[in-house]
């Protein structure tokens, strides 16, 4: 049976979707404040290496970066009512370009299992 | 082995090993992060030898055109110089040809460098002095003139204002390093809609890229909107609308301060009202930084791909700052 990545559709589906996610992301009043002062730039790539890690593709997770990266927002006050915000746009992301649903559990399981690294718990 | 030269270092590159681990192998201290090609934490500037295009794997046009590549997923094969994404490289001599007001407070400076390769809208670092150096974005365009040209607001106590005005004379010799910044027309299809928002003299670049555009012969919509604080400021306004009349798809739509015109005359405002399918336009964005955060964000929600922005902010120079 092919991969997760494969069936999802590789590098193209990231790139469908990570515009899609980002936009939703923004629109969220729950968590867009803490993208207020990211360099949208920057962001985008970020997001892409997290949907690529998400969509079971080609990455070199550590918790390490995860943890340095939202070190900063945890002092402020990111908390798991933030993560499953997160994990709801993508959700709808996924669903928006009709990705089955067994898919989409698939890829909230991989991006919930580093709920701890993004929160420094 | 495969040689590259990083910060004027020399660094040998093993046959299958990226250029991300070699640096790190020799001890340099180079940012990464995912070693995948994804989060970008990592990529350099070639400006000499061609990096495999797989290295340059998801980075956007412009991107790809000034030779930015991504070290983690770089093998190459043929030598490569190499800088940092911030660095500008060595700076040349140029002569001061000529300084000129524009309006009340916008001089246009002219230089001129033998052999300064530059597309037009990118930027330079200007060096008056070694202690005194600023960017200032190029209006010029190579192949029609024999000069730099950069649009300089004049800041009441700023150094480099006070040194312009008061000091430097034609004939004088300063430095310019670069040049840097994706604001330029490579990359955009000829067919495509362009649309070009600037305040300030953040009409430099986009003049640079409007003449780059019309010499290439753009046939798509091209829409330019300047903003200034008062009618004054819209410098260049009389060449902008006479290029406007003289061509059926470029639109000139000055914006200036004023409390009785829609949106007050801002220039953000009276864009984002009027500009609704933007879809598929290649845009430009240059001037202040909270204006060109604003629109970015606002044109990327409303259906923009980032890949398709190009944008110069501009940053006031910090006073105590070695630059």
């Amino acid at each position: 049976m092919s991969s997760l990545y494969e069936r999802l559709g590789g590098e193209g589906a990231v790139n469908a979707a990570v515009e899609l996610f980002y936009r939703k992301v923004l629109a969220d009043g729950r968590i867009a404040h803490f993208f207020d002062d990211v360099d949208m730039e920057s962001q985008i790539a970020k997001q892409k290496a997290f949907l690529t890690m998400a969509f079971g593709g080609p990455n070199n997770y550590t918790g390490a970066d995860m943890r340095n990266a939202h070190k900063r927002l945890v002092d402020k006050g990111l908390n798991d009512s933030h993560v499953d915000a997160v994990i709801e746009n993508l959700n709808y992301t996924l669903r928006d370009l009709g990705v089955p649903e067994t898919a989409v559990k698939e890829v909230a399981a991989i991006a919930n299992s580093v709920r701890d690294d993004v929160l420094n718990r | 082995m495969t040689l590259v030269t990083h910060e004027g270092r020399a660094v040998d590159v093993a046959p299958g090993e990226t250029v991300l681990e070699a640096l790190l192998r020799v001890g340099v201290n180079a940012p990464h992060s995912c070693r995948a090609g994804n989060c970008h934490s990592c990529m350099h500037r070639a400006i000499e030898g061609a990096p495999p295009p797989q290295s340059q794997s998801g980075l956007t046009d412009a991107q790809k055109a000034m030779g930015y590549f991504l070290p983690c997923i770089c093998r190459p094969t043929t030598p490569l110089t190499i800088l940092r994404p911030d660095d500008l490289g060595a700076s040349l001599e140029a002569i001061v040809r000529a300084i000129d007001p524009l309006s009340d407070d916008i001089v246009r400076l002219r230089v001129e460098a033998a052999d300064f390769a530059y597309r037009p809208g990118q930027f330079v670092e200007l060096s008056a002095r070694e202690d005194l150096k600023r960017h200032y974005s190029l209006a010029s365009h190579p192949e029609e003139d024999p000069f730099l040209e950069m649009h300089i607001r004049l800041h009441q106590d700023g150094r480099m204002s006070r040194h312009l005005a008061e000091e430097l004379h034609a004939g004088d010799s300063v430095h310019v390093a670069g040049p840097s910044g994706s604001c330029f027309y490579e990359g955009v299809h000829t067919d495509q809609p362009m649309l070009l928002i600037g305040a300030g003299t953040g009409l430099a670049p986009l003049y640079g890229v409007l003449r780059d555009a019309l010499r290439k012969g753009h046939r798509g919509p091209i829409r330019l909107y300047h903003g200034a604080r008062s009618r004054r400021g819209l410098y260049l306004s009389d060449e902008l609308q006479t290029i406007s009349n003289a061509r059926d798809n470029f639109a000139y739509l000055p914006c200036a301060f004023d409390p009785a015109a829609p949106h007050g005359g801002d220039v953000a405002a009276t864009a984002l009202e009027a500009e609704q399918s933007i879809s598929d336009a290649a845009i430009f964005l240059c001037g202040g930084e909270n204006l060109v955060k604003r629109l970015k964000r606002e044109l990327f929600m409303r259906g923009a791909s980032l890949k398709n922005i190009r944008s110069d902010a501009f940053t006031p120079a910090v006073r105590s700052a070695a630059a």
